[in-house]
């Protein structure tokens, strides 16, 4: 069963299909590649997970479009919510 | 495909046989629920307005109200109000239909008299809808309406998408499927533009979208905790684009066929998106003012709504949610995320569901009385 779901190739968050746990290692596939990604800290089911490093003031990818922009430098593995990012529409 | 409803004088199809005692304003609410004690089978239509009101905003909820009493799924209805004049512009717009309609106003009858005399109106209106059968009618008869609520990520990644499947299959079928929720298009209202039938659909789609935030915007308040709400972000999502992504899956990938007031009729077959809310209340009430028939209701952590007349389909691929509130859910495709089920297949169960409900069989809003009917409001009362 897969562990991260990812809308589109150009997306660097993915959605937790389970709780995550800090520590755990996963395996994601982006079109014909597989990498591997460290969980940084807890992640709940439904919630975002950065699967790349993203700049402060940088564009949140999901769904190959933008969601929002980094408030913060967010690293690979970690949670991507409304602390780390805001919308640009409002 | 087919379903078994009952066809109405003007022609239209319903999927339900009510009796509606519709309230024009507050000060028959009483009255209207006084004789829904007394007779059975009758739905009461109550509302907090209806006085006082003037312009466009008088002009929605007339047009809610005389929507309300004209939707396929009622029989007859009994139009209650204080005074004759008001009373008598909703009851004339539901008589274009032709079905039985009568009025009862409070003035002079007093609550008392006006119960005695509107149980009696009620009773034969109850008896003569009871005559009516179910015919096999084609899916093309049927008018859907689409909305989500309560949403979290499971909706953008699957509920929706199922949904979206169910809209291109009944589209394809010769039916009508309503959008809305102008305020939650914001951030994906490129993606759908791309899909207006024409230039002047595509620009009136637009327009419409950014007159809506900008009315927002012109309140100069900060719409976090409104959009996304609480529960979207309990949920995961984080931002109104993100969720905007996800609420437009549900519309499939038909052509948008134009742009509809609130509460106003499509004017053809096919995918309409009309500008309205995103309150789950008010946008159900004035897509069956528009004559919707059944309602697709996708949910993430879990959105309680029915409507006095419109049976609401609720469908969640939240696991938690099937588990933390199963009476509430008519189609569960969490399948979907566990890889138990694509979306072609959770598509045939919302079909298989839509048709059942088309036909009678009961949805969880019903059986549980959820009958949540609100009128949209655009202005203060004089």
């Amino acid at each position: 069963m897969k562990i991260l779901f990812i809308h589109d190739e150009s997306d660097n968050v993915a959605v937790a299909l389970r709780d995550l746990a800090p520590g755990e290692i996963l395996e994601i596939e982006i079109g014909s590649k597989t990498e591997k990604i460290e969980v940084k800290e807890p992640i709940p089911f439904g919630h975002k997970i950065a699967i790349r490093d993203i700049e402060k003031g940088s564009n949140i990818i999901k769904y190959g479009e933008v969601i929002g922009i980094a408030t913060d430098k967010i690293v690979k593995g970690s949670h991507v919510h409304v602390h780390n990012i805001r919308s640009l529409r409002y | 495909m087919e379903f078994y409803g009952y066809e109405r004088e003007d022609g239209s199809v319903g999927v339900r046989n009510h009796v509606v005692l519709l309230s024009v304003d507050a000060l028959a609410n009483r009255t209207v629920k006084g004789i829904s004690r007394l007779i059975k089978n009758t739905i009461p239509i109550t509302h907090p307005y209806g006085r006082l009101q003037f312009g466009e905003d008088l002009e929605l909820t007339f047009r809610t109200l005389i929507g309300t009493g004209s939707n396929p799924n009622v029989a007859a209805v009994l139009v209650v109000g204080l005074e004759p004049s008001w009373t008598e512009i909703v009851a004339n717009g539901i008589s274009k239909t032709k079905k039985h309609v009568d009025t009862l106003t409070i003035i002079p009858n007093g609550d008392h008299k006006a119960i005695e005399k509107g149980a009696r109106i009620a009773q034969r209106m109850v008896s003569e809808a009871s005559e009516l059968r179910r015919e096999p009618h084609p899916l093309s008869s049927l008018i859907v309406s689409i909305k989500c609520g309560a949403s979290d990520t499971t909706s953008g990644m699957a509920s929706n998408p199922a949904v979206g499947e169910a809209v291109d299959r009944i589209i394809e079928h010769g039916g009508t499927v309503i959008f809305g929720e102008t305020s939650e298009l914001a951030g994906a209202e490129h993606i759908l533009a791309r899909r207006a039938v024409n230039e002047k659909v595509r620009e009136t789609f637009l327009s419409t979208v950014k007159a809506y935030l900008d009315f927002a915007l012109s309140k100069k308040v900060d719409i976090l905790g409104s959009q996304p709400t609480a529960e979207n972000i309990a949920g995961g999502l984080s931002t109104i684009e993100e969720k905007a992504l996800g609420n437009i899956l549900k519309t499939g990938t038909k052509p948008i066929q134009g742009v509809l007031k609130p509460a106003e009729k499509p004017k053809g077959r096919g995918l309409w998106f009309m500008d309205t809310t995103s309150s789950a209340q008010e946008t159900i009430t004035l897509f069956a003012a528009a004559g919707a028939v059944v309602h697709l209701f996708s949910t993430g952590q879990g959105n309680v709504i029915g409507h006095p007349i419109e049976p609401v389909i609720k469908i969640t691929a939240n696991e938690l949610t099937v588990k933390r509130m199963p009476e509430h859910i008519d189609v569960d495709v969490s399948g979907i995320l566990k890889g138990a089920l694509d979306y072609r297949e959770a598509g045939d169960l919302i079909m298989k569901a839509l048709l059942k409900t088309a036909s009678g069989k009961l949805t969880a809003a019903e059986i549980l009385g959820h009958n949540e009917f609100a009128l949209t409001r655009l202005w203060k009362s004089m």
